[in-house]
């Protein structure tokens, strides 16, 4: 799956688009996400809060869809397209 | 209007050769645009000298030249941009335009799109394949047009128009915008700004609902954003207006750095 990234995530990571893959027959968001970290561990502490929650103020999207709801447990498959991003602020 | 610029050496004959394969291959009308310190005399003949500060030239069937004094780059862009689907401009760029730079360019433009170490190295046709591809830009004017030529636009008595620009300071003591930075979730962005304009076309009485945000580099007092409704009234022009940029700010993924003085930070960290 590939991860999308925005705004200073980004710049955090210094890079906007990853491509990942998880080693699971029924990968989640949160398997995405820990493939992402294992590349990037200087985002953990940006996207995680003290207790290891998903930042709530954080949009988790798959293939452009809000999955906020089902978070971290969204079921993802090899040809999505996941993204994070901060709050919005165009205009 | 897709604007591409060129720059560097012979920045005016490959502006030439993409402007004629880009008439060539496509249907939409192409402008190019000299920038330079003399004004190409074909404008107008010089004439007697008058105190007018705009001179024009304009026949029946509607060819003209003109000359003046007054329009920056981005203004003759905005004056171009309800006319020409196309436009090639050779010698200058500006921060948010797709850029081409031939040798070298200083400053080197922020916008890259190619480059090329020579004229006779530069892709011309890949290049005019691509051009359609490239941020156009698009105007208050451009948005205005589209909303008049829609189907309704008889029972259309009202046009309202929202634009978001680059505020210089929000206080008289804060520190002064130099510039703002906006980056767009691809896709994703322009599809919640057409579901945003379905919602609001479903309303009594609003036919048209016509959004675009810019990307890049902005600096003080450059529009943004625009927002355009086509309505039978005003009431429910100034109401969905109003709705629209407000859905936009919230639901569109696009994401604002901004640069002061002192200081440089995306927006969400600030809240605001």
């Amino acid at each position: 799956m590939r991860w999308k990234l925005f705004a200073d995530l980004a710049e955090r990571a210094g890079d906007d688009e990853i491509n990942v893959s998880v080693d699971d027959s029924e990968p989640t968001a949160g398997d995405a996400l820990d493939a992402l970290l294992a590349e990037y561990p200087q985002l953990a502490d940006r996207v995680f809060t003290a207790d290891g929650d998903l930042e709530s103020h954080l949009n988790l999207l798959r293939n452009g869809e809000n999955v906020s709801d089902t978070g971290l447990a969204t079921p993802v498959s090899d040809d999505d397209e996941l993204a994070l991003f901060p709050p919005v602020s165009g205009g | 209007m897709q604007t591409l610029c060129v720059v560097g050496d012979d920045a005016s004959a490959v502006a030439d050769a993409l402007a004629t394969r880009i008439a060539e291959t496509y249907e939409g009308r192409v402008a190019t645009v000299d920038y330079g310190d003399a004004v190409d005399n074909v404008a107008v003949d010089e004439g007697d000298p008058t105190d007018a500060d705009g001179r024009f030239s304009l026949t029946s069937k509607g060819q003209w030249v003109g000359r003046g004094d007054d329009r920056s780059l981005v203004d003759l862009l905005d004056s171009l941009a309800p006319d020409y689907e196309y436009a090639v401009v050779a010698g200058t760029s500006h921060h948010r335009l797709p850029t081409v730079v031939v040798g070298d360019s200083d400053p080197e433009p922020a916008n890259v799109v190619a480059e090329a170490p020579t004229a006779d190295a530069v892709d011309i046709a890949a290049l005019a394949t691509r051009v359609d591809d490239f941020e156009p830009h698009v105007t208050l004017e451009t948005l205005i047009d589209r909303a008049e030529a829609s189907p309704l636009a008889e029972r259309s008595g009202a046009i309202a128009t929202f634009t978001g620009r680059v505020r210089i300071k929000d206080s008289p003591e804060d520190d002064r915008t130099e510039h703002l930075a906006f980056e767009k979730y691809e896709g994703v962005a322009d599809e919640r700004m057409a579901a945003i304009s379905d919602d609001l076309t479903d309303r009594e009485g609003v036919f048209e609902v016509l959004m675009h945000h810019r990307v890049g580099v902005m600096g003080p007092g450059e529009d943004i954003v625009f927002v355009v409704v086509l309505a039978g009234h005003r009431e429910e022009a100034f109401q969905t207006v109003e709705d629209g940029i407000n859905r936009l700010k919230d639901e569109v993924p696009i994401f604002k750095k901004e640069t002061t003085e002192a200081d440089e930070f995306w927006l969400h960290e600030r809240g605001g």
